[in-house]
């Protein structure tokens, strides 16, 4: 009857205006992205040792991201790393694909190699169809400290660099 | 008989559709500007989660057609929004009420926002949406002094 009718308006110009759009949601992706039990997701995320990470870390193409609190960060994080911030509004969701689009590979690091490894497993499930690759930091910070690796202290550069723009009032 | 124009009946008729219908379109609107980050909202319910692109894809548009339509389609129509309307709220209020009950952290997540949290309050907006709703659907029966459709 007319209600179903009024449905079925919504949702067809719902998907008409979403087809127009560039913004527009890819659904083929986001169930992808969904269902975390697709075979492709089901690959563990590679662990790479210090002195690997010190050589890669030089490399355009890799990006080194930091999984810990702001705090953590300013005091002290490996040099040239990308700060990823678990507090920040929601803009960080577009500035990330931005910071990933001329990257092969994402060494992620927390105080721990476990502790990293759930990030990098939302970075890699959100990324699928790109093709990244994502790999967790063996031994975390404290690894690569305490092998008088190169480290900065201060905010995150490159996260000034990005612009974040505003957050979404919903 | 017929009743007077302004009656208290069709006043509060009039202030409900254009109240519910407001508030439908500028929440549509709103959820129109970010289409994708609104889909990851939905899926963070934990709700069929494969769902939530194709709810995200058609919920804000079908708020809108409901919105108009409640201010400006014919008597039967506008029961009809009214009816979609109330459906709509009866399935917001099952996810709000199943995310609470659950604890289900909506905005958790190193790429998610935290946005206005839920909580009981939502509900009690929710259901009081609802029954609005319900009373448009209601106030909007067609009845024997209708008699031109």
């Amino acid at each position: 009857m007319r209600t179903f009718l009024l449905a079925l308006l919504g949702a067809g110009s719902g998907l008409i205006v979403n087809t127009l759009r560039p913004d527009r949601v890819d659904w083929t992706v986001a169930i992808a992205n969904a269902t975390c039990n697709a075979t492709q997701l089901t690959v563990p995320i590679e662990t790479v040792p210090i002195n690997r990470a010190a050589a890669l870390c030089a490399s355009s193409g890799v990006l080194i991201a930091d999984a810990r609190d702001a705090e953590r960060f300013a005091q002290g994080h490996i040099a040239g790393a990308v700060h990823l911030p678990c507090s920040t509004p929601g803009a960080l969701l577009d500035a990330v694909p931005r910071l990933l689009a001329s990257v092969d590979l994402v060494l992620v690091y927390a105080d721990t190699t476990d502790a990293a490894r759930p990030v990098a497993e939302g970075l890699r499930n959100r990324n699928a169809m790109a093709g990244l690759r994502v790999a967790v930091l063996e031994g975390g910070f404290e690894a690569w400290a305490r092998a008088g690796q190169a480290c900065l202290s201060g905010p995150c550069p490159r996260c000034q660099d990005t612009d974040l723009g505003t957050s979404h009032a919903h | 008989m017929r009743t007077r124009i302004f009656s208290f009946v069709w006043v509060l008729r009039l202030v409900l559709r254009l109240g519910l219908a407001g508030l439908f379109v500028v929440a549509g609107v709103l959820k129109l500007d970010d289409p994708s980050r609104f889909a990851l909202e939905i899926a963070n319910y934990q709700l069929f989660p494969v769902l939530a692109p194709f709810v995200a894809i058609g919920m804000p548009a079908t708020e809108i057609v409901v919105g108009l339509g409640l201010v400006f389609l014919p008597k039967l129509w506008r029961q009809a929004a009214a009816t979609l309307l109330a459906a709509m709220m009866a399935i917001f209020l099952f996810a709000v009420s199943s995310a609470l009950v659950r604890n289900v952290n909506i905005d958790c997540g190193c790429f998610g926002g935290s946005e206005s949290p839920i909580g009981p309050w939502t509900v009690v907006r929710n259901v009081v949406l609802l029954a609005l709703a319900l009373l448009v659907v209601w106030l909007e029966r067609p009845r024997r002094t209708d008699e031109r459709r």
